[in-house]
């Protein structure tokens, strides 16, 4: 008996004192106070100047520079047949190459290669989910090989449901898998899921994609994010969130999943820092592993994704009694729900800027390694150097400010183009205004808040 | 169970094994090209909170085996390390123990770091007997609430690290000592465990001040440190370490105690960053002093040429890079460990796995050598622990300046368990 207690005294002895703790010690010392106010304050400047503004001001900074007269070559479906072939190889690679998750392809594929960068790209850059989506091709492919039609008629009572409940799943997995880089586990996830969505696509037609796959209405989403577009047949560019207003709405219940993006990207941000742990009685400084806290993270994302989707509903509904517009709720909804995809996209690109760093070197790493070229190491130096560590998190918060600056012109323009003059659109703007500085004081202290995981 | 294994039996295979070593180099090469290789499960911390530690320890790992393998292997077969991820989660470690039982069919699994791990894994690897090698430095392995197949040879336990430490401090720094450290069990430990062994050394503790884990500031509780302390001896973990060490300043500017710490929670962190210069001038355990000093032995110098790291401990490719050098030297002598433990027991298979453990068990001396870079060791079959030297440097000038190596002695405890008794 004595030995057990023995035993018992000394059980998490080495637990607590190894995560890699420079780069937060680095940020708690750096005068984040400051720098929360002053992004805060930015983001609170926008709001302000554009209620002085002239009206055109607010549309003028989404016009687009268009560019050169660009055909779009035919060969989507050809891309399209390339992304599977892949994709499938990395499947392999899953299941048959090594069980290291940092050197395997698939996890590094997946979660670095496409999850932080491709869809940081998507948004920021440019649409690219049209030539790299791993469906469109091989469909169209089977579809004229075979000559037959889709057989059924996708239920559009469904609506956007099923892809919703499909995006939700996936930030499931994500965040509270126990092991989501697992090269075997992927790769019966995203093989299975690849075929499953593939043979959906032969059932009911492309219009599953848009309104069933999650991954691609996602990326649909982002894709009205990216600076650069197509505007009148040219090639155009312009600032974030031009696209949103220039092209045809999306279908309604997709801005549901811009919410839930954002949700479920906060969410991520925060179950990891000392406070949520607090909450579901953890001690910060000794995580218990990912399998301890399943069905905490999977009620928390839960939790986090209905109270933004109630704070963000009130926001609109308040605005509209402020505005004494007769416009319906459900309209308005339909209009501001894009408004907060730069803020999602600011979310992502802050949250995974430091995993990109030293996780976008296990992909060169295992790049060089099957080229037969040098091996090169990875090193996470940069995470104990106060300068760099500043220098990324200065980053970071840029990311997160930027976004809700976007937002809330983003959210103007469209406030303009419902409720026509401009007192009427600030009036309605008021609470989602409020909003979104708050939320920016959110981000930024999810930033510089210390985590234990 | 068709192989019955006694102590004897063990030893006398160790003669069989000494002649497989002695064969001359080319037959063991023959041999080791035809043979399958030495399976080594290594249970990785490759993602999750000890992914930091994990990378370190895989480099060390790798660099270990590639010497081994260069020499010609152990009992002229290959090692093959198949490293697999545990997320450093305890459900996912006893997993992969089963893994590596079941499926992978590795002849031994090793390379843990992080308590909790250990101890989730540790109770399945005793189910399969499956020979599992720690590298935790944790007490759990000598406290006895383990089993006859965890065994832990190639790094020293806190227990004796912490008790080792009490009479220097007590004769050099002073014997009135305040304790501030994180109150939970980690902390704890410290607390009780020092405070003990600072008393037999005829001093005594002042005040013991406990940080709630949470605490991200903690100027509130410097007020309650005793005028008259002589030592603080402090081991707060986590990141706010640094704002802990800037706000300590802050608080005593010069006129500070002595101050004595773990560098377990500077590990990887240079001691010469902003933030840190008011670390100058105090003390700090080392399992294995990160930089260079001049009594430095060739074997510390050639286990840093392998690793690649350089006189200060960090990655020779990049300087930022500073390894966990007080404790990834334990990969490199564990992995030396087995091998000398499946030579003496003729290790051919899994058949032979107890013949192994006994094997390892009637190791007692371990001299520094190539194999133990980091300095002698007396391994205790009973408790399956081994022991060893303690280091203790000075912060001089973003140095860490070696100032004192404990004796073996002064790391030794009575037994609390006797492995041996149970059987296979």
């Amino acid at each position: 008996m004595r030995l057990i207690w023995a035993g018992l005294i000394w059980v998490i002895w080495a637990g607590a004192p190894r995560a890699h703790v420079a780069e937060q010690g680095f940020v708690l010392l750096l005068p984040t106070d400051v720098y929360i106010g002053a992004g805060v304050a930015s983001v609170a400047l926008t709001v302000i100047l554009l209620i002085f503004l002239p009206k055109r001001w607010g549309r003028a900074c989404f016009r687009p520079f268009t560019l050169v007269a660009l055909p779009r070559p035919p060969v989507r479906h050809l891309t399209s047949l390339l992304s599977a072939l892949g994709l499938v190889a990395l499947v392999g690679a899953g299941l048959f190459g090594t069980r290291d998750p940092l050197a395997n392809p698939l996890p590094l594929f997946v979660w670095v290669v496409w999850w932080m960068a491709a869809v940081s790209l998507q948004g920021l850059i440019w649409d690219h989910w049209r030539w790299t989506n791993p469906w469109t091709g091989p469909a169209a492919l089977l579809t004229r090989v075979t000559g037959a039609r889709a057989p059924l008629r996708y239920p559009s009572r469904l609506g956007v449901a099923p892809g919703l409940i499909g995006f939700m799943a996936f930030a499931g997995f994500l965040l509270a898998d126990p092991a989501p880089a697992d090269p075997g586990r992927l790769a019966v996830i995203v093989g299975a899921y690849w075929l499953a969505n593939l043979g959906a696509v032969l059932l009911f037609g492309p219009r599953w994609l848009l309104r069933a796959e999650a991954i691609s209405m996602l990326m649909r989403l982002y894709g009205r994010m990216a600076m650069i577009g197509r505007h009148r047949g040219r090639l155009a560019l312009g600032l974030p969130g031009w696209q949103i207003l220039v092209r045809r709405p999306l279908p309604s219940g997709l801005g549901l999943l811009a919410l839930i993006l954002l949700g479920s990207g906060s969410f991520d941000g925060l179950n990891d820092t000392f406070w949520w742990l607090t909450v579901i009685g953890i001690n910060p400084l000794e995580f218990p592993g990912r399998s301890a806290v399943i069905t905490q993270t999977l009620v928390g994302l839960l939790v986090s994704n209905a109270a933004l989707l109630l704070v963000f509903c009130a926001s609109i509904r308040l605005g509209l009694m402020l505005s004494g517009s007769g416009v319906a709720l459900r309209d308005a909804l339909r209009t501001f729900a894009p408004s907060i995809l730069p803020i999602a996209l600011g979310y992502h690109i802050a949250h995974f800027l430091t995993n990109f760093l030293v996780d976008g070197q296990f992909v060169i790493k295992a790049a060089r390694a099957a080229l037969g070229l040098e091996d090169i190491r990875v090193t996470a130096g940069f995470l104990s150097t106060p300068g760099t560590v500043k220098v990324i998190w200065l980053t970071q918060a840029g990311a997160v400010v930027t976004g809700h600056v976007i937002a809330i012109l983003v959210a103007h323009a469209l406030a303009l183009r419902l409720f026509g003059g401009t007192r009427r659109a600030v009036l309605s703007q008021a609470p989602l205004a409020i909003f979104m500085i708050a939320y920016t004081f959110f981000g930024l202290w999810l930033l510089a808040s210390p985590r234990g995981m | 169970m068709t192989h019955h294994t006694t102590r004897r039996g063990a030893l006398g295979t160790l003669a069989a094994g000494a002649g497989a070593a002695s064969l001359p180099l080319w037959a063991r090469f023959a041999e080791a090209q035809t043979s399958e290789p030495i399976k080594i499960g290594f249970q990785q911390h490759r993602t999750g909170i000890g992914a930091a530690y994990g990378r370190w320890y895989g480099r060390t790992t790798e660099a270990a085996v590639k010497l081994i393998n260069e020499d010609g292997g152990i009992n002229g077969r290959m090692v093959e390390i198949v490293a697999e991820d545990d997320g450093t989660d305890p459900k996912r470690g006893a997993e992969l123990i089963e893994k590596f039982a079941t499926q992978l069919n590795t002849d031994v699994a090793f390379g843990t770091l992080f308590s909790h791990v250990v101890i989730g894994s540790a109770p399945r690897a005793g189910e399969l007997k499956l020979p599992y090698f720690v590298v935790s430095e944790g007490h759990h392995v000598a406290s006895g609430m383990l089993n006859r197949y965890t065994l832990q040879p190639g790094i020293t336990d806190v227990k004796s690290q912490v008790q080792s430490m009490a009479p220097y401090v007590a004769r050099k720094l002073g014997k009135k000592v305040t304790m501030i450290f994180p109150d939970f069990a980690f902390g704890h430990d410290h607390r009780d465990f020092f405070t003990a062994a600072i008393e037999a050394e005829g001093g005594e503790v002042l005040a013991q001040i406990a940080i709630p884990p949470a605490e991200t500031s903690f100027t509130k509780y410097f007020p309650k440190i005793p005028r008259d302390t002589e030592v603080l001896y402090h081991v707060m973990v986590g990141p706010a370490v640094l704002t802990f060490v800037k706000e300590l300043g802050e608080f005593f500017g010069p006129s500070r105690p002595e101050m004595f710490g773990f560098i377990d929670s500077l590990e990887a962190v240079s001691i010469s960053s902003p933030g840190l210069e008011y670390l100058e001038g105090t003390y700090f355990w080392e399992g294995n002093p990160r930089h260079a000093h001049p009594e430095q032995t060739e074997y510390d110098k050639f286990f840093r040429a392998a690793v690649g790291v350089d006189d200060r401990g960090a990655s020779i490719s990049d300087p930022s890079d500073v390894s966990t050098y007080s404790h990834m030297f334990g990969c490199w002598e564990t992995l030396y460990v087995i091998k000398a433990g499946m030579e003496a027991a003729g290790y051919r298979g899994p058949a032979d796995r107890a013949a192994l453990i006994e094997a390892v068990e009637a190791m007692t001396d371990m001299p520094a050598s190539r194999e133990h870079p980091q300095g002698a060791k007396l391994f205790n079959g009973k408790t399956h622990q081994v022991f060893g030297h303690q280091n203790i440097t000075r912060v001089e000038d973003g140095t860490l300046n070696h100032v004192h190596t404990t004796s073996i002695e002064d790391t030794l405890y009575p037994d609390e368990a006797d492995y041996t008794t149970q059987s296979f």
